[in-house]
This record gives structure tokens, C-alpha cells and sequence, in this order.
């Protein structure tokens, strides 16, 4: 009698320890995608300025530099999903890219000194977009990992954990250097 | 690196010049030491023929005469020693880099040891020297030779034992790190102490502000454990990219390295187990392969900057 309650209380136990972990595990992917949102948000309010920089001094950019805007603006708004942001983001970075390359056309925004300032934050924050997308993949793999694993696998089960899928980086992002080779091209 | 000793004429110069000095010490020493032996020597002879108050004062003679040589001539030991860093390391230093420049007096303190927070033992004894330090294009760095030591003190009945024990012996270097960052960021040794600390913070408890940071490059992650005060912003400094360099900088070296990031600043230990720059008394320093091993140290240091490619400086610091 005095075994068997010792023993459902040790399951108990074990089950409150599993419980609390895997909670803990899913909060930190929550964490860590708010993370890249912080980034995300920080990058796109480098936009106005950026635009307003190149306008002084480019003439036939203008097209892309109102689908940037309004990527931005389409960005900005308060009621849209996570995917369809990072899929903006992606949009917004490969305008921004196309629009770097041209910059070589304009030898005097090249040299302005706010123009400097801004692709550095520019890249500066590719860089930390990319951590930051780094620290969700990990913790979403350590996540998916226990509640995939023997013996969370069978808490998980019970209590309807689901696996999250990763992020897929994009071939750009694995390197820094590409930053560089985008300005300096 | 053999062919860059032998071709440099200003080094060339200072090392035949200090190869005079050299065999002399040398010589003295020998001859300082013959005299010791043969003091201890006359002695026993004189206990074991019989005459041992005989035996004493003719050994006590020699055995004086030969202390008096080695005394004397430390002076001019020290004189030498000094002289090596200054001039033939100094020149090699100027040779590979006209910013790079040795104090063989100076070194890392031991606050900054303890601020590299790559060490969790307080040293009760520490010697550093030969700090060197310059700049690699915009990188300045330095380095020093560091040995930090603890003390175990163990009570038997009739005594008290100190021993001293290593927590660590070699290099630490220094420098700029191309990246503005607030916290704090540690790889270190994965060994099994290492690897259950990390696990046991990852999964249970977490002990003080560091948190365990699992990176994505496998090998890096074999090799090391990383912890940091912030998941981001240690990924942010240990691009896919750096753990690559610090990998093949890691292979380079003898023993695993550990590498801190604190302040905007990135501090490598490297553990050595014998002395740098330091000149020898009964090997010829015209023998090329004396000064190249030094010489190899410093360029291997000065190497870093462009291996992990500190130069780059694309994310807003100069």
C-alpha cells in the first residue's frame, strides 16, 4: 500500500517536472520569436529615412522607392500575422538589395555621410536578424526535441504538445560577408 | 618562416652580436658548475678515505670559487635575457609590424585575468610578462605571457603542506572586437565537467546571469560550451561565419582555447606549457630555429586579428 503511493506520487512528481519543462521550453520560443519582431520592427523604422536619403539624390530609382514605402507601411500595421511579416521582411530586403546595387550610379549619395550611417545600421541589423532567427531555430529545436523524446514524448502526447517547424534561413543570411559584398559592390 | 630570419640583415646583426655575450655566459656557467661538482666531489673522497675535515676545506674551496662564478655572472644573465626581448624580439616584432612593440617588464594584470570571466579561481600567486601589443590594420590587440596559481594548504600532524596548482599557464591576447555588444559571451573547453554544467543549466537550474547557448555548427558545439547573458545578441556575435575562424584558429593551437567576449572586447587564452621569449644560454642564437619559434608565436598572434576577421567593420563600430 505505502510502495504504491510512494510510487504514484513519484509519477506525479515526474509529471509536474516534465510538465513545468515543457511549458518553460514553449514560453522561450514565444520569447524568442518577440525577439525577432523587436528586430524586424527596428529595421523597418531604418526605412523613411533611408528612402528620404536616397530621394535627394536619385532620379530613377522612384519605382522602387514607392514599393518600398509601401512595403513598409503594409508592414507597419497592427493586424497582420507573423508569416505574412517575415515574408514582407523578405520582400522589403530584396528591393532594399536591388536598390543598393544601384547605387553605384550615384557617386554623390555614396559619399553622404547619412547614407554611410544607415546601410552600417543596415547591415548591422541584418546581423542581428539573423541571430535572432538563430536563437528561435534553437530553442524550437530544443522544444520539438522533448517533446519528441522518450519520456516527454508521452507527457507531450497527453497534453497536446505539438511540434513547431523551424525557420528556413535564407542562403544569404548564413554569411556575413554577403553584407558587405552588397554594399561594396 | 626560416627564410624570413635569415633574410633579415638588422636581426642578423643583433643576434651575432648577442652570440658573443651568449658563450661567454655560457661558457662562465660551465665553468662555474665544473668547480661546484668538483668541490662536492673532493668532499666525499675526503669522507671516504678517511680525512674528512681534509676532505671539507679542500672541497669548500672550489665549491666557493664556482658560486662566486655563477653569482657574478647573473648580472650580466639578466643583462642578456633582457636584451633578447628587446632587440631580437623587439626587431622581429617591428619586422612583421611597425606598431608592434614588446615590455618585457609589463603584462596582464590580474584584475583584467579576472575580468575575462574565463577563470572562476582566484589566483593566490601571479606572474605575467612580455606584454607586446600594436595593431593589425585597424585592430589594436596585445598579449602577454600569464601564470596564475592556486594554493592548497593540507594539515598532518607534524606539518603544514602547500601545494600549488595551475589555473592556467600561456597567452592571453587581446583586442578590439568589430561588433558593438553589451553583455557577455564565453566559449570555453567542452570538456565532461563542462559539458553536465551546461546541460544541467539548459534543463534544471541556471545558476548567476549566464545562460547555456546551444549554437547551430556541430562541431562547435562538440568542441565547446557557450554560455552567455543574452541568447541574441551571443548569436549575434558568433556568427555562422566566426565559429568556422575561431574552429580553425582552435586547430592551429596545442590545447583548446577559450575565448570571452566582454565590452567590445575579445579576449582568447591560449594554454602553453613552456616559456616564451626567453633566451637561451646552451643553444646558439644563431641556430635559426631558436628565434623562429618565438617568431612563429608572435605572427600566429598577430595572425588572429585577420583569421577571425576583425577588420571588417560593417556594423557601426570603428
Amino acid at each position: 500500500m505505502i510502495i504504491a503511493l510512494v510510487i504514484i506520487g513519484f509519477v506525479f512528481l515526474v509529471g509536474i517536472f516534465f510538465y513545468n519543462s515543457l511549458i518553460g521550453k514553449k514560453n522561450q520560443v514565444t520569447n524568442a520569436f518577440s525577439a525577432i519582431d523587436v528586430m524586424l520592427k527596428k529595421r523597418f523604422d531604418l526605412i523613411p529615412n533611408l528612402v528620404e536619403v536616397v530621394k535627394q539624390y536619385t532620379t530613377y530609382e522612384q519605382g522602387t522607392l514607392t514599393k518600398i514605402v509601401e512595403l513598409r507601411s503594409k508592414a507597419g500595421s497592427p493586424n497582420i500575422s507573423n508569416a505574412e511579416k517575415a515574408d514582407l521582411d523578405a520582400q522589403l530586403s530584396s528591393n532594399i538589395k536591388g536598390l543598393m546595387v544601384n547605387i553605384e550610379n550615384y557617386p554623390g549619395l555614396k559619399a553622404n555621410t547619412n547614407f554611410i550611417n544607415l546601410q552600417t545600421t543596415w547591415t548591422e541589423s541584418e546581423e542581428q536578424i539573423a541571430a535572432a532567427r538563430r536563437a528561435y531555430n534553437a530553442s524550437v529545436t530544443d522544444y520539438n526535441n522533448s517533446i519528441m523524446m522518450f519520456p516527454g514524448s508521452l507527457f507531450a502526447g497527453m497534453l497536446n504538445f505539438q511540434a513547431i517547424a523551424v525557420l528556413e534561413t535564407a542562403a544569404e543570411e548564413r554569411n556575413n560577408i554577403n553584407a558587405k559584398e552588397l554594399f561594396n559592390h | 618562416m626560416l627564410s624570413d630570419t635569415a633574410n633579415n640583415v638588422a636581426l642578423q646583426q643583433v643576434l651575432a652580436k648577442m652570440e658573443v655575450t651568449r658563450k661567454r655566459i655560457a661558457a662562465t656557467q660551465t665553468k662555474g658548475y665544473i668547480f661546484i661538482a668538483a668541490g662536492i666531489l673532493l668532499g666525499i673522497l675526503g669522507f671516504i678515505l678517511g680525512f674528512p675535515l681534509a676532505g671539507i676545506i679542500s672541497g669548500l674551496i672550489p665549491l666557493i670559487y664556482g658560486g662566486i662564478l655563477l653569482f657574478n655572472i647573473n648580472d650580466a644573465l639578466t643583462a642578456y635575457q633582457n636584451a633578447y626581448k628587446t632587440n631580437v624580439i623587439g626587431a622581429a616584432l617591428k619586422f612583421l609590424d611597425e606598431s608592434l612593440s614588446i615590455k618585457p617588464e609589463q603584462g596582464i594584470e590580474a584584475s583584467e585575468f579576472m575580468y575575462t570571466q574565463l577563470f572562476s579561481t582566484e589566483p593566490d600567486r601571479y606572474k605575467t610578462e612580455d606584454l607586446v601589443s600594436g595593431s593589425a590594420d585597424k585592430t589594436r590587440f596585445y598579449f602577454a605571457e600569464v601564470h596564475a596559481e592556486y594554493k592548497t594548504v593540507t594539515q598532518t600532524k607534524n606539518e603544514t603542506r602547500t601545494e600549488w596548482h595551475d589555473i592556467f599557464r600561456g597567452i592571453i591576447f587581446a583586442a578590439d572586437f568589430n561588433k558593438k555588444f553589451n553583455g557577455v559571451t564565453l566559449v570555453r573547453p567542452k570538456d565532461f565537467g563542462a559539458a553536465f554544467g551546461a546541460w544541467f543549466s539548459k534543463n534544471l537550474f541556471s545558476f548567476g546571469r549566464n545562460q547555456a547557448i546551444q549554437l547551430e555548427n556541430v562541431t562547435f558545439d562538440k568542441t565547446f560550451v557557450t554560455y552567455g547573458s543574452d541568447q541574441v545578441e551571443s548569436r549575434y556575435i558568433l556568427t555562422p561565419a566566426l565559429m568556422e575562424r575561431i574552429l580553425s584558429l582552435n586547430h592551429q593551437a596545442k590545447y583548446t582555447i577559450s575565448l570571452s567576449f566582454i565590452e567590445s572586447r575579445m579576449y582568447i587564452a591560449f594554454p602553453l606549457n613552456r616559456n616564451y621569449f626567453e633566451a637561451p644560454v646552451f643553444k646558439s642564437l644563431l641556430n635559426p630555429e631558436t628565434v623562429d619559434q618565438d617568431i612563429s608565436t608572435i605572427k600566429f598572434m598577430y595572425d588572429i586579428v585577420k583569421e577571425l576577421d576583425l577588420n571588417t567593420r560593417i556594423w557601426g563600430k570603428d
